[in-house]
């Protein structure tokens, strides 16, 4: 642990970023890990009775998508598992489901504010192509 | 239109950027009347919370009138006077549900950083970072309000812009603290910061019926404004030992909750300051903890400490083995501002919950970046910096 704090706290999603770059070009070839699950705060029986909305319909052809009660009246957990040869990678899926719950619960999907007062500068780059792709990264 | 923008570590301009635009059918456009520093821009000011671009625009506690409406937006109309959260929440996810709304599912756009960093992302915020949302603050002209249904509030006729603005953010925050932390009444309860979050914690804890509150800070002005417009007692840590005196005010047994409202820049007296400070420009931790730690020294036993400065990574020295073999329930949280805000405006219209003292410094957006050197310096007694856009 001799390189924790500060220099940490900018790799990490900086790194992020680039892993989603990584996956996004590895499309295609299989990439075996766990299934990606959100919890949806809405009844599985209102879930159930329209196809799902959004990204994740768009993808649904080419993942398996399964879904549970979640515990506690929690609303329902979305899995979705990327099958061999699929062209769908992680981050499209983690966006899909990101989108999709906000969709089912919130009515609508958040659009980053804009227009944009910052500029392109070579500081600023890796923070906006990281940020560019703002639902396909992190750990889901 | 004119903002103040973050131009790099410690650089800050007034410049022109585009008007606002409504993204979301949920939005609204607010012409922002008053807009204050917090001691958490900071934080992003001096590079402590590195997701910041050139050109971001601060600022996340302010008031405003509504000028423009999307579609879907139900509960405002143009030309509604409006106070709004500092934390953007949907307000039908599960966590809005429980009344966390700072830990929204779908306020953030971003939750790429924050997810990595911490495991969970919690929502988005104004004026506060890319790892927060990258969404435009508020010290500006005009800001765009998502989810406007549920995180602006109409400000009721009897309570002034002054008095309102600081619902936003601060008020909420502090009442939070001792919400959140437990305070009952027959409490003693300690708060660490004596800036407008611990002021208003303190606040918070008096009207929650405790029956000692002590608030702990350096600086005279910010100890006598809380003995006159708050009703706590004070302690100055540089001329006590505040633990000693602490345990004294609460019969030995140490305060029941105790509030840290300090964060990750605190500042003490003696040797534990230099080792922090050092290891921080190190990059060895990325927060000094200076205040925790003494909280969760200090605290009784089975007692509960509520952390409301804000940090970002890692600290070191955390003292595991008081909390655990006292039996501390430590919490934090970013401000849940929409389950307090109504009740404040309600307070702040009787008469219970008073702001105006803490506007030490009320200058055009022009002058902002003197501001926020004033704020930052806490030079010529400034609390906080109003700007008026
Ligand atoms: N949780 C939230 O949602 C939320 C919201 C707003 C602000 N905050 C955080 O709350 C903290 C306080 O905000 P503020 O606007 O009042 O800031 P501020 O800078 O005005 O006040 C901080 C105060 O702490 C004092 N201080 C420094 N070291 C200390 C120590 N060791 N012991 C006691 N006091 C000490 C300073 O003298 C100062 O008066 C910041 O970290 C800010 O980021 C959190
Ligand atoms: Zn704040
Ligand atoms: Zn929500």
């Amino acid at each position: 642990m001799s390189r924790t704090g500060k220099a940490l706290l900018i790799v990490v999603p900086l790194a992020a970023g680039a892993a989603v770059a990584v996956k996004r070009r590895r499309a295609g070839t299989p990439v075996s890990r766990r299934n990606h699950v959100v919890t949806v705060y809405r009844p599985l029986s209102e879930l159930e009775s329209a196809p799902l909305p959004g990204t994740l319909k768009e993808i649904a052809d080419e993942t398996e998508i399964s879904m549970r009660p979640a515990p506690g009246d929690r609303g329902t957990e979305i899995a979705v598992h990327i099958p061999e040869g699929s062209n769908v990678s992680d981050g499209d899926v983690r966006r899909a489901l990101r989108e999709t719950r906000s969709l089912l619960e919130a009515g609508d999907v958040l659009l980053p504010s804009g227009p944009p007062a910052t500029e392109t500068t070579a500081l600023n780059r890796p923070l906006q192509a990281a940020t560019r792709h703002g639902r396909e990264g992190g750990l889901l | 239109m004119k903002a103040l923008q973050w131009q790099g570590v410690n650089k800050l301009s007034v410049g022109t950027v585009p008007d606002p635009e409504l993204r979301n059918p949920g939005d609204v456009i607010v012409k922002v009347t008053r807009t204050v520093t917090c001691g958490s821009d900071l934080h992003l000011i001096g590079g402590y919370i590195p997701f910041m671009e050139k050109g971001d625009v601060l600022g996340h506690e302010f008031l405003g009138e509504v000028v423009e409406v999307g579609p879907d937006v139900r509960n405002h109309r143009v030309g509604d006077r409006v106070v709004v959260s500092s934390f953007i929440s949907c307000g039908n996810c599960w966590y809005c549900d429980q009344k966390l709304y700072s830990l929204c599912d779908n306020g953030n756009t971003n939750p790429v950083i924050t997810e990595t960093l911490w495991g969970q992302a919690p929502g988005g915020c104004f004026g506060y970072s890319h790892a927060m949302g990258g969404n435009a603050g508020s010290h500006a002209e005009y800001i765009r309000v998502p989810f406007a249904d549920v995180g602006a509030f109409t400000v009721p006729e009897g309570v002034s812009d002054e008095r309102a603005l600081f619902a936003s953010d601060s008020a909420a925050t502090g009442w939070m603290g001792a919400d959140l932390g437990g305070v009952k009444p027959g409490d003693v309860v300690a708060v660490w910061g004596a800036g407008a979050v611990g002021q208003m914690a303190a606040r918070a804890a008096v009207l929650l019926g405790a029956d000692r509150v002590i608030v702990i800070d350096r600086l005279d002005n910010r100890l006598r404004q809380v003995e006159q417009h708050i009703g706590a007692e004070t302690i100055n840590y540089e001329s006590t030992d505040v633990a000693g005196e602490l345990r004294e005010r609460s019969g030995g047994r140490g305060p029941d909750v105790c509030i840290e409202a300090v964060g990750m820049e605190a500042h003490a007296p003696g040797p534990q300051f230099g080792y922090d400070q050092i290891k921080q420009q190190l990059r060895l931790q990325t927060d000094r903890p200076i205040a925790v730690r003494e909280a969760i020294h200090a605290c009784r036993k089975g007692g509960s400490v509520f952390v409301l400065g804000v940090y970002a990574g890692f600290v070191d020295k955390f003292p595991l083995g008081a909390l655990m073999n006292k039996g501390l329930t430590v919490r934090g949280a970013q401000m849940h501002g929409q389950r307090y805000i109504p009740m404040l405006l309600d307070r702040m219209a009787k008469g219970e919950v008073t702001t105006e003292h803490l506007a030490t410094h009320v200058m055009p957006l022009d002058q902002a970046p003197e501001g926020y050197r004033m704020f930052k310096d806490k030079k010529d007694d400034c609390v906080r910096a109003v700007f008026v856009p």
